[in-house]
């Protein structure tokens, strides 16, 4: 008896971290929430003077920050792509060929995914401006297939280990060329690792401040608009956008989560 | 057998070989590699009196490495980032712990809502926190308000916020990898020790937490090395009173015009990172587990 | 699992981002379709909270000229930024007076079709041919002002009368600072009575000395918006741009501007073109646009810095004369300085006393 008294008191406890840990975690979402709603008009907006929805109208005439979103989208897009392509040929391709200096690529893969973004920001910086290539959308997309590579060749290499040379093998003897083998026998198999990595690619970019921050000019990502309206308080539209993203993120995951799982699962 | 394999394969390939790894390799090369030679070799130039990088070698600015201004900012930097680490692995792991081996039906859910803060843009969500914070925040009307204090407490701007934010930023990269390798724990093998009349605590020191240390390792990785470098967060809630490396060398390309020293300020985070990973390998982490 | 289930929400954010791109790109075309026309492009890099989103607006509209918007917080991050990119990247800066003075010693300026500036006789006549630019050949001027000192008299007992008062152990905590490291330093400086551009390495180490006095003073750097801070209580006294307290002014009645005893830290921004400026053109129209003196007008009631626009001042009358904090007195400019250009080596210690004091 007394045993279930105290694993009950354990499981409450449990409860009540796991609670406040969430709250941790939603706390400056809801201060977002709110200040989406605050009717005020004078810089830092911080006092409240009322409730309204009106930012949730006036962000759509806010051109500077929709082209900032449009930017981060493109760039998101663009990159993901690169990189999902250099990553998944690059994947398959070091599995299976041997040659020089595949040690030092496969080391240098590693180093994008853990060293500090700004070493990596100042570092393309730097070269850039050697190389006078104007900072812009370029770079930015430039820099971002730098850091989202490595991501989708682990990703593809772990759908690689358990894979099947000899179908590959087949199919060649069967007559099928290199190019049809690769896109009918190899990809199918790797889809899974692919679209995993580039999702990952795809989130990288579109949250990433610092690498951006330094090659940049005078194109504006999302977040560094952000980052801009952060210096004289943040704007209730930012936070009205801020609020609509999330929003429309929960509700896809609600509604697409479950099938998805399932096909997963099997 | 695959490697010879390989090797008599290797002149009918070359072409296909070129084609996949050609770009990943040039990518390597021209962004990462080329960049980070170039930032070493920057780092023994000089700036003439309009702060122009000029090729004149001096070694002034590895010299002015160990001033020691510069070192108590490393020390405060390590400080923060092992603070952080520290709360990370504290909340992350009873945390992760719980949540990984509920039975609750709701466990996917659980596991989401950790992330779904995330998808919002980090530098408003610090931001967030400084309203909150605020003199005359929330959190400060709230405790006026239940008379838990008269005067407005001072939670701006001081190291411990800028560890907070940190903690804040990064505790997905340690609850992540913990999640997954306490998921990974046999269940059989828990039972087994407590049938065997093992205390909560010995099970748990003695079979759960060896078998979970890859997670804790990876996820201080991850959560450890970003932290020197995240320079937004210490600007947005330190208030410039707790920078990190990342500040010292956003400076120096900034406000400061003096991009060979940035350049030498950013081989110290480089060391630090390669003797961290170094540190983690030797520990038996694996590298690839730090990209997923 | 843990990669299965970012899969699942990755797939959901991105078809979310992507139906918000879409709405947000459709909107945006028809938004700035009227505004836009052909009439080119304008890439303008000015000061963080200082010249209203509207005048930029009203320059679109009568000019058909897109103007592209990017900040900065201090000179030295301005003329960084300019030197790393591309030349073009930016059409129009906006560096203060020394910083003027460096950048036509460096090359980094094109100079001012005059005959395009047919509003320059609005600009008081003080205002004009400056020690850092001759003849205006490079620059007009935009606004000025003073770095002076903010108090809340609600929350500081202290009778603050100079930049000393602002090392006063009373202040402990209390006080939001500018980001900036000329700015302080001179500060400092002046509180010693020494020059803002000392170069004796002496009295450098005595105003070093004085400056981590300041140390524990100082709760938050801001360059931005110090307003910010003063206005949400954060902070209770301050050193700002004089604007930004006029401004704190406004929403807290309790603050107070106070201008130095010792003689204040003065400044000029101006308008200038960079070499290798890609509209040339547009950027004269602009220029000469801002001296206008109804576009003056729409910037002092945003942004109150010292107006140099005589015609605007005389427009706007008791409202923006009366005010202290907008208009710092005769004696005040009379009695303050203004930064020069120092050689590498003492700017090499300025820059190790600032590292000190932000440790």
């Amino acid at each position: 008896m007394k045993r279930k008294t105290k694993a009950k008191l354990q499981k409450r406890l449990g409860i009540v971290f796991c609670s406040l840990v969430y709250m941790f975690l939603f706390l400056p979402i809801s201060v977002i929430v709110v200040n989406s709603m605050n009717a005020t008009t004078s810089k830092p907006y911080l006092s409240w003077k009322g409730f309204t929805l009106d930012w949730y109208v006036k962000l759509f005439d806010n051109s500077s920050l929709l082209s900032s979103f449009g930017n981060t989208m493109i760039i998101a897009l663009v990159s993901t792509l690169l990189a999902t392509i250099i990553g998944t040929l690059g994947a398959v391709g070091m599995y299976k060929y041997k040659f020089r200096g595949k040690s030092i690529i496969d080391g240098l893969l590693y180093i994008p995914v853990v060293i500090p973004e700004i070493v990596l920001g100042i570092s393309l910086l730097t070269i850039f401006s050697k190389v006078s290539i104007p900072r812009g959308m370029l770079t930015l997309i430039l820099a971002h297939v730098t850091f989202c590579v490595p991501f989708v060749i682990f990703n593809v290499r772990a759908r690689l280990d358990g894979y099947d040379n000899s179908i590959e093998e087949a199919s060649m003897d069967l007559g099928a060329n290199r190019v049809t083998t690769f896109f009918e026998i190899t990809l199918p198999v790797l889809a899974p690792g692919i679209a995993g990595g580039a999702l990952l690619a795809f989130t990288l970019s579109i949250d990433d401040v610092i690498i951006s921050y330094f090659v940049n000019g005078q194109t504006k990502t999302y977040p560094l608009k952000v980052m801009e309206s952060i210096k004289s308080g943040v704007a209730p539209d930012v936070n009205a956008l801020s609020t609509l993203i999330l929003l429309a993120t929960v509700i896809l995951v609600v509604l697409t989560q479950s099938d998805l799982l399932k096909r997963r699962e099997k | 057998m695959k490697s010879a394999h390989a090797k008599h394969e290797w002149k009918s390939n070359t072409l296909p070989a070129m084609v996949m790894v050609g770009p990943v390799t040039l990518c390597m090369i021209l962004l990462v590699a080329i960049p980070l030679i170039y930032v070493g070799v920057m780092s023994f130039c000089s700036i003439d009196q309009y702060y122009n990088v000029v090729f004149k070698f001096t070694t002034q600015n590895h010299l002015r490495l160990f001033s020691t201004d510069y070192l108590k900012i490393y020390g405060q930097s390590l400080a923060i980032a092992f603070l952080t680490t520290l709360f990370c692995i504290l909340i992350g792991y009873p945390f992760s712990y719980l949540i990984a081996r509920t039975k609750s039906k709701r466990k996917k859910l659980l596991y989401m809502l950790v992330i779904i803060p995330f998808w919002t843009n980090s530098l408003i969500r610090i931001y967030g926190w400084r309203t909150f914070l605020g003199t005359n925040g929330w959190l400060n009307t709230a405790l006026q308000f239940l008379h838990l204090t008269s005067e407005p407490i001072d939670f701006l701007f001081k190291q411990g916020t800028t560890v907070l934010g940190m903690v804040y930023c990064l505790i997905p990269f340690m609850i992540l990898p913990l999640y997954t390798s306490i998921e990974k724990l046999d269940t059989n093998l828990l039972e087994a020790s407590s049938d065997l009349g093992a205390k909560k605590i010995s099970t748990f020191l003695e079979v759960v937490l060896p078998l979970t240390a890859g997670g804790i390792f990876s996820g201080s990785i991850m959560v450890f090395i970003p932290c020197l470098g995240y320079f937004f967060v210490s600007d947005i809630l330190g208030g410039g009173n707790s920078d990190v490396i990342g500040n010292l060398i956003e400076r120096q390309f900034q406000s400061g015009n003096n991009w060979p020293l940035g350049a030498a300020l950013s081989i110290i985070l480089i060391l630090i990172t390669l003797l961290l990973v170094k540190l983690y390998q030797k520990m038996g982490g694996d590298m690839e587990s730090l990209g997923m | 699992m843990k990669r299965k289930l970012i899969s699942v929400l990755l797939t959901a954010t991105m078809a979310a981002t992507l139906l918000a791109g879409c709405g947000g790109s459709g909107s945006e075309t028809a938004s700035s379709g009227a505004a836009a026309g052909d009439g080119g492009e304008l890439n303008v890099f000015v000061w963080t909270e200082y010249v209203p989103d509207s005048v930029f607006e009203k320059f679109e509209e009568e000019t058909g000229i897109k103007v592209n918007v990017s900040t900065y917080s201090s000179n030295e991050d301005m003329l960084a930024k300019v030197k790393s990119e591309s030349e073009g990247t930016y059409d129009i800066v906006q560096p203060s007076d020394y910083m003027i003075q460096l950048m036509i010693e460096q090359g980094m300026l094109e100079e001012l079709n005059q005959e395009a500036l047919t509003n320059l006789s609005n600009i008081g006549e003080s205002y004009l041919d400056p020690s850092y630019d001759p003849g205006n050949k490079y620059s007009v001027p935009y606004q000025g002002g003073v770095a002076a000192i903010a108090v809340n008299t609600d929350k500081v007992d202290l009778d603050v009368t100079s930049y000393n008062d602002l090392f006063d152990p009373a202040l402990s905590g209390s006080l939001v600072v500018l980001d900036d490291y000329r700015a302080v330093i001179g500060m400092a400086a002046r509180s010693l009575g020494y020059s803002m551009n000392e170069t004796d390495t002496a009295k450098l180490t005595e105003v070093q000395d004085k400056l981590l006095t300041l140390k524990d003073n100082v709760k938050l750097y801001d360059s931005d918006s110090p307003k910010s801070a003063l206005i949400s209580g954060d902070c209770t006294a301050g050193f700002a741009w004089s604007a930004e307290i006029a401004l704190a002014m406004e929403e807290n009645p309790a603050i107070e501007v106070v201008y130095p005893s010792e003689g204040a830290y003065l400044f000029m921004d101006n308008w200038a073109i960079t070499k290798g400026a890609k509209n040339y053109e547009a950027a004269m129209q602009f220029i000469n646009f801002m001296l206008d003196s109804e576009s003056a007008q729409m910037v002092s009631e945003e942004f109150p810095y010292l107006c140099p626009n005589t015609k605007a001042v005389e427009a706007m009358g008791e409202e923006y004369s009366g005010n202290l904090a907008k208009n710092p007195p005769a004696d005040v400019i009379a009695a303050g300085e203004y930064v020069e250009n120092l050689d590498t080596d003492t700017l090499a210690i300025y820059d190790e006393m600032w590292t000190k004091l932000k440790q």
